[in-house]
């Protein structure tokens, strides 16, 4: 294993590493806007130049092969002003239009420029103006002025989406990133990795711009139950000190957006776009209120009400939830397993315009813990008519088609969004959804993921976790 | 001193170009010799022995190069010819295209041999017309005659020669861009390491050379490594073809021998300046070289080494006289709208950097300088130098600061008085 020296510090690194992968590995910071751990090396922006002792030179770190014995000085007078000088290019004709800019506050322009320039521009020539707001897709819309042409998007499309959807037109210092015609950035599930990707605000998530400014916003870890993938990601709220009376409460508790939590064992820094729609799915009108014959009730009585059908069934049937957190799986099989015959049933399935499954993440099973429920339960094949003579069915979440209830059962319905079937069931308890409480999800592979509460739930709901115990009889 | 001759040995008429004529001056003898008498060792070792350097502008000693591919190892490799001439003010390997297209299949064919090199590639300028017409015209004759092909003369040795034809861009003539080009990938010059002898075309080690110094190796197989190194001198063995243009009353493509003297070259083969004005400079070797003036020239020799010392190179060959008389601001100009307009973009400092000089420059000749610019086209130039991923931010450099080293007094006038020095009239000496 050679052995080199970063700011005369001894660092161990492997055969093949680039000074830059050893620097990273290693905690040393060296600044740079194209190189990215997950994709090939461009070398093109140049600010992570290095020098290496005893040359009156700078080179780039990231194509520097390391070599046993390399003394390279990341702050050396001489990398200091060839980087100083290397900003002012960068913002040469930039718009510096931070106040508007959606990046502003997580920009690596800004970062380095208040690192390594802090200095006014010295151009005395007049900016160069390039398109604005240029429409790369119905997702993303692309600033002109603002990129720095560091090719991450590009290379994105080209070697890990693989829809080779980008690449820059034009020439020299007009260049442009630019969406091929043949192979249009609609069709790439994964396109919106390019915002997260793009060091300055050149790319643009449409479903966040001008929401928010990041620094209002707090992440917090959970997982997407979109696909059996179960992505790990972080959902971005309003921070709790920062929660405003003006705005609409809803606001205060919403999802402002989603970014990947990276993580090799499951999907590395990468989610596809429908795990960007998470408000899709948990922002939909919420059911908040129990029924006892479609009439609104308190959650206590519901409770009780369901209790007393669970104590005096015969035959009962259960149709778990595969959307469940593997410890409300476990705390069903726990209080009702005895009591109930249970079965698994898929929540929710493809919808039209989805892509179904492919070799990177995107999984055909649209559900999140698949994996966990079938280990537990047998499977509810939903083209198969229910036991006859089931006297009580008790429905866990969604998907469930209610013509297939038997004709003598009476019905208990748990779930979360409004749907007019609440209103026919004997009773109908809501329950909280996965922003609203903490747990566990399995995905396909065995991986187990947590997730975090982002919201705090509402009173006139129930934890499906410790509802279960409650509705057990002796 | 006599001015030995290898390339243009011939009366240049309407068919000199064709396969009968060539054959008629001797032409293809060399491909006999290396594939029936001569291993690829010895064809690598008479080239090694020659000493001939690159002409395209770095005078990398190409043997040095032929020596890092290693044939035999299984594995297809490559050979490039660089004909995409584009550096200002150069066009010596036109003339081979244009005059003698077989001498360069013929030594393509022969590299082939010596690098065991299946699939050779000719990248030509796409603005070349006649020149590409005239190349393919004998490729096709060289294919019919057995020259090229499956069984060349019934040896059983293979090449392809594939012409490919550039889409005019002066970046591409620098060997990675050349190569990523030859991919169908946008034209992008590559990160070193790896070098091109190492990965290059299709991710295979590859060897390109200049359209000129391949096109000596039929002469050098001809008469041997030995003979060559005996021309010119002991460090610039050969000849140069350097293309001159400017103020000069012969412009043109001259054959010079290295070691050759420069005033004799400018005064008395080229005719000397038009309307015997005095020589203001000469750009030597290409606008990427650094200017000169007329009184340093006049005393230098055709030598890389003098060349060095006086603080330019002979470059590609593309000499450019300037007369008195020329303004040098209005020059720099010019020069460095080329370099904005052909910087491909890919890496920071020349994508800002040229763009920045550029405006910088015509605001001078607008008459809008401020006396901190000179500082400012210097310190961008600078930052220029040895940073960027290809060799031409350095150039623009160089470019830029050779002049400014030389006449900085011309850009201070320019500056204060908001007009050139001169009159936009070249100056006639009075009748004597």
């Amino acid at each position: 294993m050679p052995e080199i020296f970063i700011n005369g510090q001894a660092v161990q690194a492997e055969r093949g590493q680039t000074v830059m992968e050893v620097a990273v590995a290693h905690g040393f910071v060296i600044p740079h806007f194209c190189w990215h751990p997950d994709l090939s090396i461009a070398g093109n922006c140049r600010i992570c130049a290095v020098q290496v002792e005893g040359r009156s030179w700078v080179e780039i770190a990231c194509n520097m092969p390391v070599a046993d014995g390399l003394r390279v000085l990341t702050d050396s007078e001489m990398v200091s002003s060839y980087r100083k000088s290397l900003m002012q290019l960068f913002t040469l004709n930039h718009p510096v239009d931070c106040g508007i800019c959606d990046k502003a506050g997580e920009c690596m322009l800004q970062d380095y420029h208040y690192a390594y320039n802090g200095s006014p521009s010295e151009s005395r020539e007049p900016k160069v103006h390039a398109t604005k707001f240029h429409p790369l897709s119905d997702r993303i819309t692309l600033d002109n002025e603002r990129c720095v042409l560091c090719t991450r998007c590009v290379r994105f499309t080209h070697e890990i989406s693989k829809s080779k959807a980008l690449g820059v037109t034009q020439r020299g210092d007009v260049s442009l990133i630019r969406a091929a015609e043949d192979h249009p950035l609609d069709d790439d599930p994964y396109s919106d990795n390019i915002v997260d990707l793009c060091p300055v605000g050149a790319l643009l998530s449409r479903s966040f711009l001008y929401k928010s400014r990041v620094w209002y916003l707090e992440p917090t870890p959970s997982v997407c139950p979109g696909c059996a993938r179960g992505c790990t990601v972080q959902i971005w709220h309003r921070k709790r000190e920062w929660k405003l009376n003006a705005l609409d409460p809803r606001h205060n508790a919403s999802i402002e957006r989603v970014t990947p939590l990276d993580n090799p064992q499951v999907n590395g820094p990468w989610i596809c776009n429908k795990g960007r729609d998470l408000a899709a799915i948990f922002e939909r009108p919420r059911a908040q209120q129990a029924l006892c014959h479609g009439k609104p009730v308190d959650l206590a009585r519901a409770i009780d009400a369901a209790r007393t059908l669970i104590a005096g069934a015969e035959r009962p049937l259960a149709l778990v939830s595969n959307w469940a957190s593997n410890e409300e799986l476990e705390a069903f099989r726990r209080a009702l397993g005895d009591r109930f015959r249970a079965l698994y049933k898929h929540d929710c399935s493809p919808v039209a315009g989805e892509r179904i499954e492919d070799d990177f993440l995107i999984r055909g099973d649209k559900n999140p813990n698949t994996a966990a429920a079938r280990a537990l339960f047998p499977f509810d094949d939903p083209a198969l008519p229910l036991d006859g003579g089931v006297d009580l069915l008790l429905v866990w979440g969604e998907g469930f088609d209610f013509a297939r209830v038997p004709p003598a059962a009476r019905t208990i319905v748990l779930g979360s969004y409004v749907d007019d079937a609440h209103a026919r069931a004997d009773v109908f308890i809501p329950v909280s959804i996965q922003t609203e409480r903490e747990g566990h999800y399995t995905n396909f592979a065995g991986v187990v993921s947590a997730f975090e509460p982002c919201f705090p739930k509402s009173d006139r709901v129930a934890h499906a976790q410790s509802l279960f115990a409650e509705l057990e009889t002796a | 001193m006599p001015n030995a001759r290898l390339l243009m040995t011939f009366p240049v008429t309407a068919t000199s170009h064709t396969l009968a004529e060539y054959r008629a001056r001797g032409g293809y003898g060399a491909l006999e010799k290396a594939l029936r008498q001569m291993t690829p060792q010895q064809v690598t070792a008479e080239v090694n022995a020659s000493g001939i350097q690159g002409r395209g502008g770095a005078a990398f000693p190409m043997g040095r190069k032929w020596g890092v591919i290693h044939p035999n190892d299984g594995q297809p490799h490559y050979l490039c010819a660089n004909a995409d001439e584009g550096e200002p003010g150069t066009f010596k390997d036109r003339w081979i295209l244009e005059n003698a297209p077989h001498l360069l299949l013929e030594s393509i064919v022969i590299a082939a041999y010596a690098l065991e090199v299946r699939h050779a590639f000719v990248y030509i300028r796409g603005e070349f017309d006649l020149p590409y017409r005239r190349l393919a015209g004998a490729l096709e004759e060289a294919y019919a005659a057995g020259y090229l092909g499956a069984d060349i003369l019934g040896t059983g040795f293979a090449c392809d020669i594939v012409v490919y034809r550039g889409g005019g861009s002066y970046v591409c003539g620098e060997a990675s861009a050349l190569i990523t080009s030859i991919e169908g990938k946008r034209g992008y010059p590559r990160n070193r390491p790896p070098r091109l002898t190492v990965r290059g075309l299709y991710q295979r080690p590859t060897v390109v050379n200049n359209v000129e110094t391949l096109s000596n190796i039929a002469w050098i197989v001809d008469h041997g490594g030995d003979a060559f190194s005996k021309v010119g001198t002991p460090k610039n063995p050969g000849t140069r073809l350097i293309s001159i243009s400017g103020h000069i009353n012969k412009p043109g493509v001259y054959e010079i021998e290295a070691g050759y003297p420069w005033a004799r070259f400018i005064y008395e083969d080229c005719g000397g300046m038009q309307n015997r004005l005095g020589l203001k400079g000469v750009i030597p070797g290409g606008i990427s070289t650094k200017v000169l003036t007329g009184a340093e020239i006049e005393s230098l020799h055709f030598d890389s080494q003098e060349m060095e010392a006086a603080g330019s190179s002979l470059g590609s060959g593309g000499t450019i006289a300037i007369a008195d008389g020329t303004c040098m601001v209005r020059l720099l100009q010019v020069m460095l709208r080329f370099y904005h307009h052909e910087s491909c973009g890919q890496c920071t400092p020349c994508r800002e950097g040229m763009g920045w000089l550029h405006r910088i420059i015509d605001r001078i000749v607008d008459g809008q300088g401020r006396s901190e610019d000179i500082e400012r086209l210097y310190s961008i130039s600078r930052l220029n130098d040895g940073t960027t991923i290809c060799g031409m931010g350095d150039a623009a450099g160089y470019a830029t600061s050779g002049i400014l080293n030389k006449f900085r007094g011309e850009f201070e006038y320019y500056i204060e008085h908001k007009r050139s020095q001169f009159d936009g009239r070249l100056a006639c000496p009075k009748s004597s």
